[in-house]
Parts: C-alpha cells; structure tokens; sequence
C-alpha cells in the first residue's frame, strides 16, 4: 500500500515538474507566424533555429549573453579567491577578533539588495561607473564574496590545525601554506561556491537594471526582461527561445559539475 | 596582493621542537599566536589577506547599507532632499500599499519556506532507495539550472488568462477554476509562489538525499529491529538525522525568498494596481521610478530588519562558534 502510494506520488512529481518543460520547448520550436496567439500543446512546424536565432541577433540576446558570461566567470572566480583568503585569514592566521571580520564580511548576505541600490546609483553615478562594465563587475564581486566566504569558511574549520602547523614547522611562507595546501584541500567547497556564484551573478536582474542601462553593458537578464515587456512585437516564441538560451550555461555548468557542486555542499554541512 | 606576499615572505621559519610537545587540541589560531608572534608576521598577520574581501564588502555593501539608513530621515526626489525625521516612517504606515507589500512579502516568505521545503523533503524521502529515484530527482532538479528571469518568462505562458492553465481547467470541465490568475489578487500572489516552488524545490531534494545518504545504516537497522516503520522511522530517525541538513536548506529558503524580485517583476510587474508588490518590488518603484528615494529607502530599512532579525535569531543558534560574544 505503502508503496504503490510512493510510487503514485514520485510519477505525480515527475510529471508536474516536467510539463512547465514541455511547454518551454513545444512553444519554443512553433514558427512566429503560425503562432495562434494562444499557447499550444503541440508545435506547428519546426522553426527552433529560426526563433533561437532571431532571439540571439535581433533581440539582442547574444551580445549581452557573451558579455553575462563573462560577468560571472569573472566575477565569480575573482569573488571566490577573495572569499578563499578571507577564510584563510579568519580561520587560520593570528587575527584579532575573528568572530567580528567573520560577521564583517559575512553581513553581505544579510541585507536585502534593496538596502544597497539607492546609494549606489548615487555613488556611480558621481564616480562615473554608472552604465559601465567596471561598475557592475565591482558590484557583482562584492555581493558574491559573502556567500562564498562562507561556504570556504565552513570547511576549512573541519581542516586539521595540525597540516597547517607541519607546514609552517617546514618553514612555508603564508602564502605557500595558501596555495599549495589549503586551495587544494578546498577544492569542493572552492568549486561550490563558484558554481552558487557563478549562477548568481548570471540570474542577476535588479543590479542590471538599476546600475546600467545600455545594451553595451546590460547582462542578459536584464534583456530578456526588456523582451518580455516587449512581449507583442517579438512573439512569445522568441522570448521562450530566449529563455531556453539564458538557461544553457546554468545548465550545462550545474550538469557538469554536479558531483563537485555535491561534494562541495556535503563538506559545508557537516 | 603583493602586501600578502611581503606578509608571508616576511614569516621566519618556527623552530621545531616547540610545537612538537603538544597535544593538537588548538585551532591553528591560538597555536600561532603561541608559537611567538613575531616570527609569524605579528597577531595581524591576518589582516592583509582579509582586506580585499572588506573593502569590497565594506564599501559597496555594508557603506550604502548605513547611508541608506541615513538617507531615509531625507526627502529625497533624486535632486534636491531636505531633512524630514521620522516623515518616511510615519507615512508607511498610512500607506495602503505598503500594507498590501507587507502582507505579500510575508506570504512570500512563508510561502517559500514552507512549500519547497516540505515538497523537496517529501520527494527526497519518497525517491530515496528507489529504483529510478535519481532520474525522478533529476527531472526536479532541473527547473533550478532555470534562471529566475526565465522561469518567470515560461510561467508567464502558463498563468495569463488564456494561458495553459487555464486551457488545462477548462479541457477537463474545471471552467469554475479558471481564473486570470494574475490579475486578481491573492491569486496573483500564490501562484507566483507556486511558480517559484517549481524551479526552487530542485535543490532542496539534492541537499536532503545527500543527507539520507549519510544516514548511517546501522541507526536504520536498529530501528528497524525495535519496530520502528512508516511514520515513527521517519519522526523520530529520518528527521532528527536531516537537522544538519535542514539548516542549509532553511538557510537558502530564506535567501531565496528574497529572489521574489525577478518572478514578480516579470510576472505581474507588482500589479495590478501594485495589489501583488513585495517590499522588494515597492521599494524599486519607489525610488527608482516615482523618485521617491528617502521614502524607497525607509521601506527597504524595514524590509532589512525583518531579513536580519530573522536570519540573527535562525543563525545564532545554528552556528556555533560564530557568535560574537
């Protein structure tokens, strides 16, 4: 009884979890023209190329995708490093009062982004970073080291002070211990964060659209939302194709990096 | 970085013999602050390698955090702002929409803490020890690789008055059902957040089926032999060894819950009438579209304090060692 209910439940999920999906990819594929004006459940014609690349080109999709990715490797492996250090200071170096640089850095996370937009806009823009590349990468660093601190820092207090002392017994500089022994042993929760931040800064909205406002520099959320709202000219096919573009690099890196994403999850919890 | 650099290179090596003696029971803290603090770059060795992450931190974060504060006694129309006190807060509570934003977000938080949990718990337990069950978890997991901006696109589709939804209701006799889900609220509301289950649940079904995984299978045997089955194995042996577990998930519900940006921007675009707002969403169009900016920040100082109190409360007593005092 138990069982069948189970198996029941679990086919039930499955099934509601994967109808959103369909419906993404049958709309996706159905020719502009043909497009009925409602939402189908079979696809009239197959025009994917067509709408993915209309959405690449016209929409402009494309050109702020390449620059999101470079936004988020970039970013995220920079917010990732500085996360990493952080923790090597608060967890193994002599420092006063690491209880107040951990909730120092860690604050971060706890603030809703609302708190920090205002001022913001007024900083960049007497600092000349509003509507730049530069000022959206700062921003995007600094909200992705918190996270990441956190994460590194949860596992390199699991480390044994022992490797660190052996280490610094053999006559290793800081900064040896700290490429040569922790980056390796942290690797899980190093690629961990980077994944979290790396999907973080890619599923940006609000920074995009309140701290830039030209194509040049907007991510590619920030475009799929302008296409959204221009939801009549473009044809509900091409936003979906544009959806189904936005969500391939989360995708493929969440599907290659499954298991490090899992260990790397696994080691913070414990 | 070049200071870190000068920071290590200027470490001598510590003899051996001293440390050799202890009995390895100190964080590698105290035993440098120990091994003599000079040889080790001084008790602020520290410091060099924490400052890029506080001045970043500290200057794009924690900086406009305290002027937003400030710039909430102000009037502020984006060009001229003249002190006001308490105006901001007082007319808050006044304010009709605030109210409504209020509600919403406290639906929202509820909302994503309870139902992807709950459903991401219910699924990780059903699928686990299943054949098939990681295929099962897969197909959940997938809608979380979506971004929010698009799965607010896709959802869009499903919920518009003659959307799928609605198509589905009406095919299968429902015709009663069938609402414009997004232009009546609460309905807008709910099914934002059933939108928002849809891609967030995924992550939590992976965080606990790694829990379960790393259930010992002892513990099970052993309750299994006193008799413990269905309801009571879960009560009292599943749960109580997912509360490592648990912590995480909670921890990123409430993260989460403040995503409800993205979903309703693109879904409703907080109305209509701004009946379907979060503070999120009200503060954006306070400050940023009706010029409102002191007013935008009060409302977000009171959306912070929520968000801070809430996860002070959730994370002092779930992190040890931590606590300031």
């Amino acid at each position: 009884m138990g069982r069948t209910f189970r198996n029941l439940f679990v086919a039930g999920t499955v099934v509601l979890w994967l109808v959103p999906v369909y419906l993404l990819v049958v709309n996706a594929l159905t020719p502009v023209a043909s497009y009925t004006g409602n939402a189908s459940w079979t696809s009239h014609g197959f025009a994917l190329w067509d709408n993915l690349s209309t959405a690449w080109t016209k929409a402009g999709i494309g050109h702020s995708f390449l620059q999101s990715l470079m936004y988020a490797v970039v970013c995220g492996g920079a917010a990732v490093l500085i996360a990493a250090m952080a923790a090597f200071a608060v967890v193994v170096l002599p420092l006063p009062k690491p209880a107040f640089w951990f909730w120092l850095i860690y604050s971060g996370t706890l603030f809703p982004l609302q708190m920090f937009l205002a001022p913001l806009f007024g900083m960049y823009a007497d600092g000349n970073l509003y509507d730049t590349r530069l000022g959206l990468m700062l921003v995007y660093v600094a909200y992705a080291v918190p996270f990441a601190f956190f994460l590194v820092r949860n596992q390199m207090t699991t480390m044994p002070p022992e490797v660190t002392e052996a280490a610094m017994l053999d006559g290793a500089s800081f900064w040896r211990i700290f490429w040569r022994i922790h980056i390796p042993l942290m690797a899980s929760s190093l690629g961990a964060a980077f994944i979290f931040q790396f999907t973080a800064v890619w599923n940006d909205l609000l920074f995009g659209i309140t701290l830039s406002r030209s194509p040049d520099v907007q991510p590619v959320m920030a475009t799929l939302s302008n296409l959204n709202n221009a939801y009549a000219s473009s044809g509900p096919p091409v936003i979906l194709a544009g959806a189904l573009i936005v969500s391939v690099p989360t995708l493929v890196v969440f599907l290659t990096f499954r298991g490090l994403f899992l260990r790397g999850v696994a080691a913070t919890a414990r | 970085m070049s200071s870190a650099v000068r920071a290590g290179a200027a470490a001598t090596p510590v003899k051996p013999g001293r440390a050799r003696l202890r009995i390895p029971t100190r964080t590698p803290h105290q035993a440098a602050a120990e091994a003599g603090s000079g040889r080790l770059g001084g008790r602020l060795a520290g410091v060099p390698w924490a400052l890029p992450a506080v001045l970043f931190v500290g200057v794009l974060l924690v900086y406009p955090f305290f002027r937003s504060v400030y710039g909430s006694f102000f009037d502020d129309n984006g060009f001229t702002s003249h002190y006001v006190g308490l105006d901001n807060y007082t007319r808050l509570i006044d304010d009709p929409i605030f109210g409504r934003s209020l509600l919403n977000t406290v639906l929202w938080v509820a909302g994503t803490l309870l139902l992807p949990v709950l459903v991401g718990l219910a699924i990780a337990v059903a699928t686990h020890r299943m054949r098939r069950g990681r295929i099962a978890q897969l197909v959940v997991v997938l809608p979380y690789a979506i971004s929010g901006a698009a799965t607010a696109v896709l959802w869009k589709f499903i919920l518009t008055s003659d959307g799928t939804l609605n198509q589905v209701l009406r095919a299968v006799g429902l015709d009663s059902l069938a609402r414009p889900w997004l232009l009546e609220w609460p309905a807008s509301t709910i099914s934002m957040i059933v939108a928002s289950t849809w891609q967030a649940t995924g992550l939590n079904v992976v965080l606990f089926a790694i829990g379960l995984r790393a259930i010992p299978r002892d513990t099970v045997e052993a309750a299994e032999l006193d008799g413990a089955t269905g309801w009571r194995m879960f009560r009292h042996i599943t749960l109580p060894q997912l509360r490592s577990m648990s912590v995480v998930v909670v921890g990123m519900a409430v993260v989460n819950s403040l995503k409800a940006f993205d979903m309703v921007w693109i879904l409703t675009q907080g109305g209509p009438a701004r009946s379907s707002e979060t503070l999120a969403l009200t503060m954006y169009r306070e400050a940023f579209l009706l010029f409102h900016v002191g007013y935008g920040s009060a409302i977000a100082l009171v959306l912070s304090v929520i968000v801070v109190a809430c996860s002070w409360l959730y994370l002092r007593r779930q992190m040890p060692g931590t606590s300031p005092r």
